[in-house]
């Protein structure tokens, strides 16, 4: 019968005219799966023609158990999404094909066209509830952005060491529960103290000390020690007599990215009364703001430390250090939940202000600092200024990207109005670059991936000017999910579709290598940008060798948007091979102080955090993306287009905007206690182990290692004993471990 | 009176009461005095209505007791812009920007066309300090001048003060129009091929020759007493002691030389071998006592050392068979330290001998003291670099070292003979008509800084000795050696 002519569902015939129900399995897995196989066909079939179907229902709900206990989970899962049926599949699992089952849908639902992908993700969930893998089902939960989903994990979760881990999970994907009343309420003070502390990312420089303890990187770098200008042939290592404002302004945020989050350096935290002229007064005006400001991102998440050490910058006579300050304080609370949201409290005294430039510093540190959070008291504050027309136009962009931050892909009507009434009712004068692009942006990032919520607003840009619509119609597109036009930002949403899968990548990277080679040069100038987006601190070796033929175009803005990106696709890597590069670019380009600049930017970035932060806005083994993360690459990625306008003009603050990206690339192993534990582990390259049989392993070529450890772009960790159990199957960032019950010693 | 929960920075002060019935500034500075920060310096979170105001109404602000407030505030100094604003690069005149930070050792020279040589030159002689120093002392002629010496002269010092002020490469016109006038041998154009009507390129030494001629014409010490600065810097005195091996009469010569040459032969592959060669005196002259020509043999010594010592070596020789100067590319090494101990007469070298002990001494004892501690201390600061040059047609180029030994300061005038390499003119190319000209030049900070023509580059000392020859690369000409510091 399996061997009859394709079409004429010999073998389904058969079967339904034969014995009714009983068993399937009798004839042999060749025999099912061909029958799976014919079921989808004729169901089809009758559901085009509107006949019923209840028959070959009864059928497939024998099947499914036979594949789901005879190790054929994908061919069961295949089925049902034939079928439509998917959310049968938690029924059928249990402990032992849970999660390769759960696997398996949760890659078939990146290929699923919409509403299905939802649905199977809501099945993945069931899957991982019904075994009591609560982080798992936690982790979809938030992908699908659901609180209902996500607080069924928490409320199934036992208190303890899993909540803490399932609030660590929340913490790293921004997150905040209301565990105060509701359905997550949490009775216990003590125990809400503890998984506040775990959510609200409040022990992350504790934990981001302890990593940098332990690989020994705690003393503080100068700008210097990662020019390495004693490398670089045929320059004087001391530089000119006369300190260069722009040079210094690259020192200031080579410093800050270096030292990020270690809460010491040898700039900015020192005090006046160790020096008697401050960093911050060694830059020329605007460079101020971003001198004040990398206090923040040297005090990076240390509420407690960082605002005292900023405080007395806010009473300073120059609007720039105050605004610097303001914006320093965005950038240290970023990310961080606080009880009395001290930022809130501070920044909104002077969103309102009479002086440009504090609004500008406290607009932007808003964004930066209640990234993704979507909060209406923000909106409150941000979307008035965004609306007023007499808001100065730096100010506004400020306060819209500031929004587009703080609700990235929220796609919040408030705020929405207000980005649309900026740029409807400002002059085209007002609009021009980089301005124009800028506000577009704003109004994409709170797209983000919203798909197709962004219709009605796409009628409105419509109505623009069509210069102005133009742009902003590719920067939505791109934003909420395609690419399309013929534009710089276009090239930029070919990246932006596909990033984050692989398959998608490779395409993109095709798409890119033609629009070089026959583009346009406007269109020649995104592609770097492009590949930087596909390829956020993951310094593979094509991708560089690319960009590094391209940081020396003979187009100007070309080699920018190179050199830009090399920074991005090393970031936080230390990678030593692309340090090379930049040092040679930086001497190849000395004379220009632009290009030299940006490679000053992309060096400090390479060495974020001293190599121990990631700005991937993916994690949790690929399967989360963060938007605020997304949301600020993008920023920065847009500013740079026009290197010259934007992030190497006045606009250099808008680099803070990458900062909700940072995270370190950890893995920290705690005990249920929240203290501390080291194990081995294993670390090596990810294997893509979807539909794999049996148990296999998930690295290769793996070394070794006890945590904390670093993990690289492509890598994955492994738990290198069994005296443990991890309570989250992701060994990414913070794990929480409890004993196993099981474990013997094993006899020497 | 409700009792609050302060959290300061680390610090919490627990049951801390306060009167709701006074104004909230009352509070603040209940806190003052706890904590040193000035009311107006509180940030006092943690309550409704955001940052609380001084004269806000408790009873908005939800305040009860074991509310718990967060204060934010420092009592440290604020931090203050300096009194004087910061001057920055970009605030600069773009021919003041200096991007390099290069400009403190000079500026490059543009090449107007060929003229990589006089570039050189020129560099090597404004590492030399004191000649900078003479000529801005040098009393410039009018413009109307017709005297071509003091116009050349008045060139050398305004173009050398463009360079110490300039952050941009200096184009020498004036002092290219006045040589020219002086020389008209640098004005020589092609006659034919693809050069045809442009100015060829010259010989570095002959340039090098002639400048310093005018320069010893017009250039007075820093006294009148101190005679020609060109004599005092650069001035080597010789003596010769002749004898004729027929008749055994002797006689003896004096002079000034103002470099060293030394000779290329076959046997000659360091720097004191080929000055050795350059000192002899083998030649014919009229014998007196045989009343005919006769040879004499015999070599010259030092009698005295001037502070700079320029040694040329002496690559180029006119070769016959193809009517061309034709480059020796022998490899002679040359030594960062020149000793011309041996060189010098018994009684120069009588008088050497006490500083030269004491030098020893003082270098064994901080050799002793520091063994890390780096070299002589950077002793000169001038160093002529590498160019190319085309030399005139018959002649031997010569290739010229010039060491000069700056005394230390404690041990005044006392020499020990020993130079420091200071700079180098190199040449690179296969013959004299041809190659280019860039000079190396050692900075006052021990950096040694490469001028080839408009471009400026820091380099080794490494890369500097290993200008020896012996390829195609460029190759020492001209090496100017001031006195080594004991």
């Amino acid at each position: 019968m399996t061997s009859a002519p394709g079409g004429s569902r010999a073998c389904l015939r058969y079967k339904l005219t034969g014995a009714a129900g009983g068993v399937v399995g009798e004839r042999g897995h060749e025999y099912v799966r061909h029958l799976s196989g014919e079921i989808g066909e004729e169901v089809g079939a009758r559901r085009a023609a509107g006949e019923a179907v209840d028959d070959l229902l009864a059928l497939v709900d024998l099947i499914v158990p036979y594949d789901m206990s005879h190790n054929a989970e994908p061919d069961a899962i295949d089925l049902l999404l034939e079928v439509d049926r998917v959310a049968d599949l938690p029924r059928h699992v249990d402990a032992g094909n849970a999660e390769r089952a759960a696997r398996y849908l949760q890659a078939c639902a990146a290929y699923l066209p919409e509403p299905e992908d939802e649905a199977a993700l809501r099945a993945v969930h069931a899957v991982h509830m019904r075994v009591g893998r609560h982080a798992g089902a936690l982790r979809v939960g938030l992908a699908l952005g659901d609180a209902e989903l996500v607080g069924a994990a928490w409320r199934a979760a036992a208190d303890g060491g899993e909540r803490c881990q399932l609030a660590y999970i929340m913490g790293r994907a921004g997150f905040v529960p209301d565990l105060e009343e509701g359905s997550l309420a949490v009775a216990d003070e003590a125990l809400r103290e503890r998984y506040f502390s775990c959510y609200s990312n409040s022990r992350l420089p504790e934990l981001y000390a302890a990593l940098g303890r332990d690989l020994d990187v705690m003393e503080p770098k100068l700008p210097e020690d990662v020019y390495k200008m004693h490398l670089v042939e045929g320059r004087v290592p001391t530089g000119p007599a006369v300190d260069s404002a722009r040079a210094n302004l690259s020192a200031t945020f080579v410093n800050g990215l270096v030292n990020a989050g270690f809460g010491k350096d040898k700039l900015v935290t020192p005090g006046v009364e160790d020096d008697a002229v401050h960093w911050v007064f060694k830059n020329k005006d605007h460079g101020k703001l971003s001198a004040a400001a990398s206090l923040g991102l040297v005090m990076l998440w240390d509420l407690e430390g960082g605002l005292p050490a900023i405080d007395r910058f806010l009473y300073s006579n120059d609007p720039h250090v105050v605004a610097g300050a303001l914006l320093g304080i965005g950038v240290l609370s970023c990310g961080v939940a606080d009880e009395v949201d001290p930022a809130l409290a501070i920044l909104s005294e002077y969103v309102g202000g009479a002086e440009a430039w504090p609004r500008i510093g406290a607009a932007l540190g808003l964004g930066v600092a209640y990234a993704g959070r979507g909060r209406a008291d923000v909106a409150d504050l941000l979307a008035p200024m965004v609306a007023d027309p007499d808001t100065p136009m730096e100010a506004t962009v400020a306060a819209a990207l500031g929004l587009g931050l703080a609700f990235a892909g929220r796609a919040h009507g408030g705020a929405v109005e207000a980005a649309l009434q900026a740029l409807m009712l400002r002059g085209e004068a007002e609009l021009a670059h980089p301005f124009g692009t800028m506000l577009a942006l704003a109004l994409g990032l709170l797209f983000l991936r919203t798909g197709e919520a962004v219709e009605a607003t796409l009628e409105v840009v419509r109505t623009l000017p069509p210069a102005l619509a133009e742009p902003t119609l590719a920067t939505l597109r791109a934003c909420a999910y395609a690419g399309t036009g013929d534009s710089t930002i276009a090239v930029l949403g070919v990246a932006m579709v596909a990033s984050g899968e692989e398959l998608g990548t490779a395409m993109a990277y095709r798409a890119l290598e033609h629009l070089l080679q026959y583009g346009e040069p406007s269109v020649r100038r995104g592609v770097p940008l492009a590949l930087a987006l596909l390829n956020v601190s993951n310094p593979e070796v094509g991708v560089m060798d690319t960009l590094s033929r391209l940081s020396h175009d003979a187009d100007a803005d070309v080699a920018g948007s190179a050199v830009l990106a090399l920074g991005f696709v090393g970031a936080g890597t230390n990678n030593a091979r692309l340090a090379g590069i930049l040092r040679a670019l930086s001497s190849y380009y000395h004379k220009e102080p632009t290009l030299l600049y940006t490679v000053r930017l992309a060096q400090g970035l390479t060495h974020m955090g001293k190599g121990l932060l990631t700005l991937d806005p993916y994690h949790a083994d690929r399967a989360l993306l963060s938007a605020p993360a997304l949301a600020g690459i993008l920023t920065v990625l847009f500013a740079g287009l026009d290197m010259k306008a934007c992030l190497g003009g006045r606009q250099h603050y808008l680099l803070y905007a990458l900062v909700p990206a940072l995270h370190p690339r950890m893995l920290m192993t705690l005990d249920e206690e929240g203290k501390q534990l080291s194990v081995p582990v294993r670390v090596g390259a990810a294997v893509d182990v979807v539909a794999a049989a049996g148990r296999p392993k998930t690295v290769t070529g793996f070394q070794t290692h006890t945590t904390p450890v670093l993990l690289s772009a492509g890598e994955r960790a492994e738990l290198g004993t069994t005296k443990y159990l991890p309570l989250t199957s992701v060994l990414e960032g913070v794990v929480v471990l409890r004993p196993n019950p099981d474990w013997v010693e094993e006899a020497e | 009176m409700v009792r609050v929960e302060v959290k300061w920075q680390k610090e919490v002060f627990k049951d801390l009461e306060v009167d709701i019935s006074a104004p909230p500034a009352v509070f603040k500075t209940q806190l003052f005095s706890l904590t040193g920060v000035a009311p107006d310096r509180q940030k006092i979170m943690g309550l409704k209505g955001g940052l609380l105001r001084d004269d806000a109404d408790w009873g908005s602000t939800g305040i009860k007791d074991g509310s718990r407030i967060t204060m934010l505030g420092t009592a440290g100094a604020v931090p203050v812009a300096p009194t004087q604003a910061p001057t920055f690069l970009e605030d600069l005149p773009e021919d003041q920007q200096d991007v390099m930070g290069l400009s403190k050792y000079g500026a490059g020279l543009e090449n107007l066309g060929n003229t990589c040589y006089m570039n050189s030159t020129l560099q090597c002689l404004y590492g030399v300090e004191e000649l900078r120093e003479d000529l801005a002392r040098y009393a410039a002629a009018s413009l109307t001048s017709t005297d071509p010496n003091a116009t050349l002269t008045t060139a050398t010092k305004s173009l050398f003060s463009s360079l110490s002020t300039s952050a941009q490469p200096v184009p020498p016109m004036a002092f290219l129009l006045s040589l020219r006038k002086k020389f008209p041998q640098f004005a020589q154009q092609a006659r034919q091929g693809m050069e045809e009507g442009y100015y060829m390129q010259q010989d570095a030494e002959e340039c090098w020759t002639n400048l310093l001629y005018v320069l010893r014409e017009t250039l007075q010490g820093s006294s009148p007493a101190a005679g020609s600065a060109v004599e005092r810097l650069f001035g080597v005195r010789l003596a010769a002691r002749l004898t004729c091996a027929e008749s055994g009469e002797s006689l003896e010569e004096v002079g000034t030389a103002y470099t060293l040459k030394c000779n290329i032969s076959a046997e000659v592959n360091h720097l004191a071998d080929g000055i050795r060669l350059g000192l002899k005196e083998d030649r014919e002259k009229t014998s007196a006592a045989l009343g005919r020509i006769a040879p004499f043999v015999g070599s010259s010594q030092i009698t005295a050392l001037p502070p700079y010592l320029t040694v040329q070596m002496v690559r180029f020789y006119y070769k016959a068979d193809v009517q061309q100067k034709a480059k020796i590319l022998r490899k002679v090494a040359f030594p960062a330290q020149l000793d011309v101990f041996e060189f010098c007469s018994p009684e120069l070298q009588a008088e050497l001998k006490a500083p030269r002990e004491a030098a020893k001494a003082a270098e064994d004892a901080k050799a002793g003291a520091t063994k890390s501690g780096s070299g002589p201390a950077a002793a000169g600061d001038a160093a002529p670099g590498p160019s190319t040059a085309a030399g005139p047609a018959d002649a031997p180029a010569p290739a010229t070292m010039a060491a000069a030994n700056t005394p230390p300061a404690a041990n005044s005038g006392a020499l020990t003979a020993r130079y420091e390499l200071c700079g180098v003119l190199t040449h690179k190319g296969r013959s004299a008509d041809s190659g280019h000209y860039v000079a190396w030049v050692k900075q006052g900070d021990g950096r040694w800084i490469l001028f080839d023509d408009d471009r400026m580059e820091v380099r080794e000392e490494a890369d500097v000795l290993a200008l020896a020859g012996g390829g195609d690369w460029h190759m020492a000409y001209l090496l100017e050696d001031p006195k080594a510091q004991a």
